[in-house]
């Protein structure tokens, strides 16, 4: 309830103008460049979970402050291109598909000037290993061995791993020598924030957190900025009204009209990117009826104005979604050609009308359609309360079924509430997110391994909606385990075949990644024009900025 | 003496009933602390599963039995051992309460004694002066103002002093580039952050003593012992003090323990709107986030506070009032 008054305090203060109102003492503007021709300051959003942000640097913490700029890894995978980017390793060999070797760079040293080695690498990989609680990349059950010598870093797996690649070099390396003694790792919140990154960690306290530049980095050239401010929000409608006045250089949340409401406020300056991030489908539940009949989810595939999701809930910002599970045009690739338009399927109400009929569904008096027992349809759709681009998609949703005669009810529980329910199987409908992780097999099996699924009343790790399907699982182990381009190839179409004809899951829209930045201070972000990044890859957004007017 | 021992066994009594309320209420609540976290965590993007997985070992989500739990529960709470926050892992909730109990301590310490002393002050005079125009000013005011809810008051000085006139910080409880120390710069920055917060609350609190003080008053300087005190001829200030207040004060001490249990709860409102790092917006948040452990420490120590505040007020009765003490006896 409290949120709410502090939102109205928010609308009448931006009712009588921002302009005129000396709010709290935000950060003041940066004039010029240092003497050693770098940007002051940049700002950013916030840094830290929860209300009272408490110092947590230890990057494979849930609940850890930003340590993106702190801690490095092997290589960076781009969220965008999924390029990949020689980092702390210079190359990699694979021997097999079980043996990979990396070559490590030379010259790192760690914040406290001691020289990064293979030693440290292999403390990490291994203390992952012994702490299924860290591993949040979901490395260690594959990992065999790592081993160090010299300069290179050799590691074995229990299974072929190369399509795995882009999770394995994604471990944050940190210092053995201080880790080694810090006690329990799950326990240590590593305040001294030791890495080879770009940036230390300056001051932190529960409403501010200063970044500094390493002047020792090891390409500290490409670094341009030599302060990075995060500040903490306690609510979102504030942080809307500081983006709006331009207090971030750099931001990701979500902003209805954007155009209007953050572009249009300094047009030269104040811009966004919102890449396409994972794919936002409808999940039916499939345990029930009538979803456990593929000829009703069939017909449903044909019944969603999508583009109206796209247009009116997410304001024209994203795409519409291919049946296939595939992020188009990014997997363009792995797209299976026979299908037309990259299987987008259009919206056509009289098609699903018909296909309901004809799988038997009919239309009583009422014009109410019934399910094979005979009783008027109806379900219930949950959205978590406060998503409101989701709930503005799923009164579309609604309103497509209404079209077909079928009633759907939408209730927003708590975010707690949803994801409890989600992951036990206790709904009808709701939006199921996948995708979009540089890692094939992870963006199907996610959503469809009988894996990743669980009974009713059983919590589920990612297949919420309970697809269980023999083909399906053969299809994925044929995946992880393909030796070339073309195996994977073959299996992937197998699996884009099993979405089409078994319609597991319904596409509607991809989800996209939040993202506004300002030039005003630096330029160099990633952008549609220049795509080299997502928001998150803020390692390779950091060594590309530049001060603006250069 | 008996009545002494009778106070404290019922508070051992309550006592005990809180622990366990305190145990079972959050309990009930629906929803799964680890897929909280992972949501609040990636806001509206995909979750992984491999990071709810590593959430579920590190939080070790209860899945024993509930009698086992409780006795677990018991055990701790005898060893001071609160257990380490859900939101904040891996720092402890004793960490978390220790760092929020200064601010909200301070806050409403000094509130609500400066409340408490302006409200029967005024209320003793207006009782004294009674139906002079200043009576019926202070009398009429504090209803007035005693009818408004404090989180309203709040927001409008919010609105007034902080985004309009922009004399005030709008929110925190010590400035952006100002790190907590204990230095005169902090003491100083930190007062300047809680003026509009303790001016919100401090604008209702006095108007409940007020009344309860005038009318008490009024009625004992109708007694027959306070005419027989102006009979023998006292001055008029001791009338006032000794006959007149001091028994008008009585119940206003037994409120003022009462009362805390209410106040605890308007501090929470007036801590969210102004993002003061107190109590209070902890325990909003801990109960958000279903931040068991944290929520359970904060509850107990409310609890515990305002059951403490009423054995201290039934104490301080029974020396203030020696009738009480007879008549329990």
């Amino acid at each position: 309830m409290a949120r709410r008054w502090r939102l109205l305090v928010v609308a009448m203060a931006a009712a009588v103008g921002m302009g005129t109102v000396s709010c709290s003492a935000g950060p003041t503007e940066a004039e010029g460049l240092t003497a050693d021709g770098l940007v002051p300051f940049i700002n950013m959003g916030d840094y830290a979970p929860g209300a009272s942000p408490q110092r947590n640097f230890n990057p494979f913490s849930p609940n850890k402050a930003v340590v993106g700029f702190t801690f490095e890894t092997l290589y960076q995978v781009d969220g965008f291109n999924c390029a990949e980017t020689p980092w702390l390793a210079t190359a990699y060999q694979w021997e097999g598909t079980q043996k990979l070797t990396f070559t490590l760079r030379d010259g790192v040293r760690w914040h406290d000037g001691r020289p990064f080695t293979a030693d440290d690498v292999v403390f990490t990989y291994e203390m992952i290993k012994a702490n299924p609680a860290l591993d949040l990349m979901g490395v260690g059950p594959i990992l065999k061995s790592v081993t160090g010598q010299g300069s290179t870093v050799t590691m074995e797996f229990n299974s072929p791993a190369a399509l795995l690649f882009s999770k394995i070099a994604k471990v944050e390396i940190v210092p053995k020598h201080i880790w080694e003694s810090a006690g329990d790792p799950v326990r240590f919140t590593n305040n001294d924030a030791i890495g080879t990154g770009p940036y230390r960690v300056k001051t932190f306290n529960a409403r501010q957190m200063v970044l500094e530049r390493d002047p020792g980095y090891w390409q500290a050239d490409k670094v341009k900025v030599k302060e990075l401010r995060f500040t903490h929000s306690p609510e979102g409608q504030v942080d809307q009204l500081r983006l709006e006045r331009g207090e971030y250089d750099m931001n990701s949340m979500f902003v209805p009209d954007i155009e209007k409401v953050y572009v249009a406020k300094d047009p030269e300056h104040n811009k966004y990117w919102f890449a396409p991030g994972g794919v936002i489908s409808l999940y039916p539940n499939l345990t029930k009826a009538p979803f456990d009949d593929v000829e009703f989810r069939r017909a449903l595939t044909s019944a969603f104005d999508r583009q109206g999701i796209a247009d009116k809930a997410q304001f024209g910002y994203v795409e519409t979604a291919s049946q296939t599970g595939l992020i188009l045009p990014n997997q363009e690739e792995w797209l299976d050609n026979d299908f037309p338009d990259g299987g987008r399927i259009a919206y056509d109400v009289d098609k699903a009308r018909k296909a309901l009929d004809d799988a038997g569904y009919e239309v009583d008096g009422e014009n109410r359609r019934l399910g094979k027992d005979g009783k008027p349809l109806s379900f219930e759709f949950k959205v978590p309360t406060g998503w409101n681009d989701w709930i503005q998609a799923a009164q579309i949703v609604k309103d497509d079924f209404r079209e077909l005669g079928i009633q759907v009810d939408v209730a927003t529980p708590q975010q707690a509430t949803y994801e409890a329910d989600r992951a036990v199987g206790n709904y009808d409908l709701l939006f199921g997110v996948y995708g979009g992780d540089c890692n094939i097999h992870k963006d199907f099996a996610d959503p469809l391994a009988s894996g990743q699924s669980a009974e009713i009343g059983k919590p589920a790790v990612s297949n919420f909606s309970r697809w269980r399907d023999d083909t399906t699982d053969q299809l994925l182990n044929t995946l992880a385990s393909a030796g070339d381009e073309q195996a994977q190839k073959d299996a992937v179409r197998g699996l884009q075949q099993v979405m089409m004809d078994e319609v597991p899951n319904i596409p509607l829209w991809y989800g996209a990644k939040w993202f506004q930045y300002r030039t005003k201070r630096v330029t160099g972000w990633p952008s549609a024009e220049d795509p080299y990044a997502t928001s998150t890859d803020v390692l390779l957004i950091v060594t590309r900025l530049q001060p603006a007017g250069s | 003496m008996r009545y002494f021992l009778r106070r404290t066994a019922f508070f051992v009594i309550t006592l005990w009933a809180a622990v366990t309320l305190n145990f079972v209420i959050p309990r009930l609540q629906p929803g799964d602390p680890a897929e909280a976290i992972v949501g609040q965590l990636t806001g509206q993007g995909p979750v992984d599963p491999d990071q709810i997985r590593a959430v579920r070992l590190m939080l070790g989500v209860p899945d024993t039995s509930l009698l086992s739990q409780y006795w677990d529960y018991l055990g701790s709470l005898v060893r001071g051992d609160f257990g380490i926050s859900y939101t904040y892992f891996p720092y402890p909730v004793t960490h978390m309460i220790s760092e929020a109990l200064p601010w909200t301590l301070v806050l409403v310490g000094v509130t609500q004694v400066l409340g408490f002393l302006i409200g029967t002050v005024l209320g003793a005079f207006a009782a004294w002066r009674r139906n002079s125009r200043f009576d019926s000013f202070v009398t009429l005011g504090s209803q007035f103002v005693g009818s408004l809810p404090f989180f309203w008051i709040a927001l409008l000085l919010l609105y007034l002093l902080a985004f309009l006139a922009g004399w005030f910080p709008d929110s925190g409880g010590h400035a952006v580039d100002v790190t907590p120390s204990w230095s005169w710069a902090f003491a100083g920055d930190a007062i300047y952050h809680g003026i509009l917060p303790a001016l919100s609350i401090l604008v209702t609190a006095p108007a409940g003593w007020i009344i309860g003080m005038r009318n008490n008053m009024v009625q004992s300087l109708g007694e027959d012992y306070t005419r027989l005190a102006r009979a023998k001829g006292l001055s008029v200030r001791r009338v006032a003090l000794a006959y007149g207040a001091r028994v008008a004060i009585l119940p206003n001490v037994t409120g003022f323990a009462l009362a805390l249990g209410g106040i605890l709860g308007g501090t929470v409102l007036v801590e969210t709107i102004f993002d003061y790092p107190g109590l209070g917006r902890l325990l909003m948040e801990a109960v958000g986030a279903r931040d068991y452990p944290l929520m359970q420490a904060l509850f107990l120590f409310i609890t515990i506070g305002v059951l403490l505040a009423n054995l201290l007020a039934d104490f301080l009765l029974g020396v203030l009032d020696p009738r009480v003490r007879k008549e329990a006896a």
